[in-house]
């Protein structure tokens, strides 16, 4: 299995979701919601603008010595008793996954774009496994065969109308159309049994820390909680952008995103340092207590490590997939994620795309970029975000000239 | 979204042709300053770098393009190829749109006299006044870009040139961020004639014209800071300036920029932004041809735009 992605079909998308007055309607709603909410946010807590500045700095400092900390975060995992792998690419990456979990499982996870980027879910299943996203957006996103629209939010095209009709019709159930309540509460139950009976529970992460090899997982769901500590094993993808030195800089990237998100405080933040132990009898360490026996940690470099080489793309590995730049983009604000790429979208999307997947299938998506800059403005971590679309241009103008 | 390779070879073939992006005739950049009989060389000098004057040029080329955009690209880009080649490709030709261009005119004339009643005399190249490749730069076109900026940076330095004076936000930006990265040893100040005439402390001595409406270009409030400047401007002119919900360095695109490439994701992010501008009453203010063009072009005659320079010359 090969991911393959052309930018000329994706335009064909666009151009249906233009037209498309519902996903129109909640995408205006969201992004409207979604500016007002961090403005106020960021207005009454200028403590946070501060925490940004830092982790902007540190996220800076990581980047640099990216390779370095890559091995720390190796060693620090195994005194944790995690089991670390380093995945080169997402072929590596799913072929080790699937390694650790054969087949005849059932697999949930908790949202981890990295999972979606490396195809992990489909490959999964095509090993024969039964595998249930635990996110109410990206279990809605399952259900319709779709991809996540937004960083943080990725049902984020849905109406009410719609995410209801379709968790009745797919999972059968009873549930009054547009009602939020009836629909999440369905899910609840459905995903529960799932959870409880799981063999294993995937997640992603949103930082990692380098000195104890500690994961950190921001959420509000708490379904994060569940997936990494109900199965008896958890396979956490992180992407190697993330690993910061400490476990305090791993945190603050947990909260800046939260923020940048519009969730602050969140309703919780996961620190996973090892597999559940207990050395309750005498003083004797024993693996899986009430959480996981295991914990397998992949670090996926798939094209990062080359681009934090690259002065004109190194830029994009600060990005903490806070999804402000999508909300703040008026092109992004009317396609979502339909424009960027298969898994990330909008204009962080588009160079994450570039670095992951392929250069010049994302420079022709920057063709729609205005250059208008907001995407720079908004993000947290001061990207130059169209500077870096404009080079992808570049690199898409001499293939077509080729051509 | 139309064919990119289409637009590029067109921007491509028209520029090695004659100097601009699109068919429109070399004279079209400067036979508005004829009548004004400015002195050829000196400093400052007015550089327009032709974005006002392509604008009525811009407007008919997308128009007809537009005839080729297809829901499907699969096909369209076929159909645009046709469309293009049946025409031949450089051969295509553009009538300017009357109205836009005798706006125009008024536009860069009004800014001229600004700044003469400010006190600022200008030089102004004629027909040295050439493109500043700014399309160039937006299409990724970076060698074609730098060929040209080379040319550009020697003709305004020959007409003796130190600082020049620009009147759009995009001219402003690529001639002041982006030529000296480009240009070896470029040494000529940028200053857009907001700004010069900001720094005179210009004032028309005029009262109570009633509510405006401020639509910051993106390139002037994020990239070049330039966002005080119409604001004292527009309020020494007796103008009261209201804010839209996104202005300053927040401001909101009016699409224009993939105008030639999606222009119906264009519109659409043009009746976005235009709906939020006319939440406030009063006459819309733009500062660059691109956006007066697009928010123009989605409006109907209840909604009034006008052009900074002609607000302040009143």
């Amino acid at each position: 299995m090969t991911l393959k992605f052309e930018a000329w079909k994706a335009f064909e998308d666009i151009y249906d979701v233009l037209g498309n007055q519902e996903f129109q309607e909640a995408l205006k709603r969201a992004s409207t919601n979604n500016q007002a909410k961090v403005a106020k946010l960021l207005h009454e807590r200028p403590e946070l603008l501060g925490f940004a500045e830092e982790v902007r700095d540190l996220k800076r400092r990581s980047i640099e010595a990216l390779g370095e900390l890559i091995g720390k975060a190796m060693e620090s995992l195994e005194r944790a008793a995690a089991k670390p792998y380093y995945a080169g690419t997402a072929e590596e990456a799913r072929t080790l996954i699937g390694k650790i979990i054969g087949s005849g499982k059932r697999i949930v996870m908790s949202k981890s774009m990295a999972a979606t980027e490396i195809g992990l879910r489909s490959y999964l299943e095509s090993l024969g496994n039964e595998v249930w996203e635990t996110d109410l957006g990206e279990f809605l996103i399952q259900l319709e065969g779709s991809k996540p629209m937004h960083a943080i939010a990725p049902a984020v095209h849905m109406t009410r109308e719609k995410a209801s009709t379709l968790v009745a019709e797919k999972i059968k159930v009873q549930i009054s159309r547009g009602s939020v309540e009836e629909t999440v509460s369905a899910v609840r139950r459905f995903l529960r049994d799932k959870i409880t009976t799981a063999d294993v529970g995937i997640s992603g992460a949103n930082a990692l820390a380098a000195d104890t090899g500690a994961i950190v997982l921001v959420e509000n769901e708490s379904n994060i909680r569940l997936v990494t500590s109900t199965p008896p094993v958890h396979v956490a993808v992180v992407p190697v952008d993330k690993i910061v030195p400490t476990l305090v800089d791993a945190f603050k990237v947990a909260i800046v995103q939260a923020a940048y998100a519009g969730l602050y405080p969140p309703t919780y933040i996961n620190i996973i340092a090892g597999p559940s132990s207990t050395a309750d009898i005498e003083q004797v360490r024993v693996y899986g207590a009430q959480g996981p026996r295991e914990l397998h940690v992949i670090l996926l470099d798939n094209g990062r490590l080359k681009a934090s080489r690259d002065p004109a793309l190194k830029e994009q590995l600060y990005c903490i997939r806070c999804g402000r730049c999508q909300f703040e983009c008026p092109v992004w604000v009317h396609t979502a994620n339909t424009w960027g790429g298969p898994t990330y979208g909008g204009p962080m999307g588009i160079v994450w795309t570039a670095i992951t997947l392929d250069p010049v299938e994302a420079g022709k998506l920057s063709y729609l970029c205005l250059g208008c800059g907001r995407c720079d403005e908004a993000c947290p971590m001061n990207i130059n975000i169209s500077r870096e679309l404009r080079h992808l241009k570049t690199l898409a103008t001499q293939a077509l000239r080729r051509s | 979204m139309l064919d990119p390779l289409q637009i590029i070879r067109l921007v491509e073939d028209n520029m090695r042709a004659h100097g601009l992006p699109f068919p429109a005739p070399r004279e079209s950049l400067y036979s508005w300053a004829k009548p004004l009989n400015l002195p050829e060389k000196g400093s400052p000098m007015i550089y327009t770098g032709g974005l006002y004057q392509l604008t009525p040029y811009i407007v008919s080329v997308v128009e007809s393009l537009s005839k080729t955009e297809d829901l499907r690209l699969t096909s369209m880009a076929f159909r645009a190829s046709r469309l293009l080649s049946a025409l031949g490709l450089s051969g295509l030709v553009v009538r300017p749109k009357a109205d836009v261009a005798s706006y125009i005119e008024r536009v860069l004339r009004s800014i001229v006299e600004l700044l003469r009643e400010a006190g600022v005399k200008v030089a102004y190249a004629y027909e040295d006044d050439m493109y500043s490749g700014v399309i160039l730069y937006d299409l990724g076109l970076d060698s074609l870009f730098k060929e040209n900026a080379v040319k550009v940076y020697r003709a305004l330095k020959s007409r003796g040139a130190e600082v020049i004076i620009t009147v759009d936000p995009h001219t402003t930006h690529i001639m002041r961020s982006v030529y000296p990265k480009y240009v070896e040893g470029y040494d000529l100040k940028v200053k857009s004639y907001l700004e010069v005439l900001a720094e005179t402390g210009f004032k028309v001595e005029r009262r109570d014209r009633g509510d405006i409406v401020i639509h910051d270009p993106c390139l002037y409030a994020r990239f070049e800071s330039i966002i005080e400047q119409p604001r004292t401007l527009l309020g020494n002119a007796g103008f009261k300036v209201l804010e839209p919900r996104r202005s300053g360095r927040m401001t909101y695109c009016c699409g224009g920029p993939i105008e030639g490439l999606a222009p119906k994701i264009a519109k659409t992010i043009a009746k976005t932004r235009l709906s939020e501008l006319a939440e406030k009453p009063g006459v819309i203010v733009t500062m660059c041809p691109i956006c007066y063009a697009n928010l123009k072009a989605v409006s109907d005659e209840k909604v009034e735009i006008e052009d900074i320079a002609l607000l302040l010359r009143g």
